[in-house]
């Protein structure tokens, strides 16, 4: 069980944890706040609350940037 | 999960504030309406009027220009933009490009100024010189003058600028902790100054949140410049900042009720502390100055660029 995700120059595929990973887990795993983020699942824009299925395809985009 | 509104089950964003959940159209929709309301609420247009937006290419610009775009598709006004490249290598350029398509797209007359044609000097080789003061200091100045500049030569009745939600509450708070009274005066959505060569200045987009702006470029496929500045370094802003986004988690309204508790005070305010505008003229610019020069003026010649 994985998916593979996009986020700046990173594009891997990374492991399925457990059945209810949620976007928010892998921003939390990655150490950004979904403030500064939005997510996007196999192309289309999702809140943080998705559970990541199987050969899910996850985009995040930063869109604050500070200063 | 279901859209508050029409009740699709593609929910793009959860609204702590308001406990909405809102699908990619009705998203849309909600900030375009907001913005409109802001316009209407606030007087920031008037029919005829011709609005210069400070674009450049970021995400709060871009959404300024595309939302504004739709009262010039319904003839109310008319829009130009500016565009200014402080010459920050490897960061500008991009911004720019972005700017430059979108005024195609839109059929708007832009220009493009550059602090090295206005000022011959470029901001990266001002942060090499040993007695700079910080680049954010120089940028808001020279930015300024040229945007007002810009403005009377394009015959722009209005500058509208990209300052969200989070900018506004920002500078409010910033202001209030720093006791500068002088500053709380120029806020809130509609900048107006007696000496007739300062353009009005609205903010339309004053009260959307900035990560919601950032989510209505990528739901409309909007090309943006998303990047950081290199100078941007630890300020007092992002301190500020910080803070306010910490008591927002469990706090969600804060940021509206720091904007309308502003809002209702602004009066009294401006009664109390506004300062006379500028009688006097810069000598070396002519540009509206309290002193001998001008802001922009006074920072070239302490760096020997005059």
């Amino acid at each position: 069980m994985s998916f593979t995700l996009k986020y700046k120059n990173i594009d891997e595929e990374r492991q399925l944890p457990n059945e209810n990973y949620t976007i928010a887990d892998l921003l939390k795993e990655l150490g950004l706040s979904a403030q500064t983020i939005v997510s996007k699942q196999n192309g289309e824009l999702v809140i943080e609350d998705t559970v990541i299925k199987d050969d899910d395809d996850i985009q995040l985009v930063q869109i604050i940037y500070g200063g | 999960m279901k859209c508050s509104k029409c009740g699709n089950p593609k929910v793009i964003i959860k609204r702590k504030q308001s406990g909405q959940l809102l699908c990619k159209d009705c998203f849309i929709e909600s900030i375009e309406k907001k913005v409109i309301r802001t316009v209407r609420k606030e007087k920031l247009l008037d029919k005829g009027d011709k609005v210069l937006v400070a674009l450049s290419g970021g995400k709060d610009s871009v959404t300024t220009l595309e939302i504004l775009n739709s009262f010039r598709e319904m003839n109310v006004i008319d829009i130009c933009a500016v565009t200014v490249d402080e010459g920050i290598d490897n960061y500008r350029q991009d911004g720019v490009d972005i700017a430059i398509r979108h005024a195609e797209r839109l059929g708007i007359e832009h220009k493009v100024v550059s602090l090295k044609d206005e000022y011959g000097i470029t901001l990266d080789e001002i942060m090499q010189m040993e007695n700079h003061k910080g680049s954010c200091t120089y940028c808001g100045v020279f930015r300024r003058t040229i945007i007002n500049k810009a403005a009377r030569e394009m015959g722009a009745t209005k500058i509208a600028t990209g300052h969200n939600l989070d900018d506004e509450v920002q500078a409010i708070m910033m202001n209030y902790l720093e006791g500068n009274t002088d500053n709380l005066t120029k806020l809130g959505a509609k900048t107006e100054s007696k000496a007739k060569e300062f353009t009005v200045k609205i903010k339309p987009l004053r009260e959307i949140p900035e990560r919601e702006i950032g989510l209505y470029v990528v739901a409309k496929d909007l090309e943006v410049h998303f990047d950081s500045c290199p100078y941007a370094m630890q300020s007092f802003r992002g301190e500020v900042s910080e803070v306010i986004n910490q008591l927002a988690e469990n706090h969600p309204t804060i940021k509206y009720s720091t904007l309308r508790g502003y809002d209702k005070i602004k009066g009294i305010l401006k009664d109390e502390f506004k300062k006379d505008f500028a009688h006097g003229r810069c000598e070396k610019c002519g540009e509206p100055s309290a002193n001998r020069l001008c802001k922009a003026c006074s920072f070239l010649e302490e760096l020997g660029c005059d």
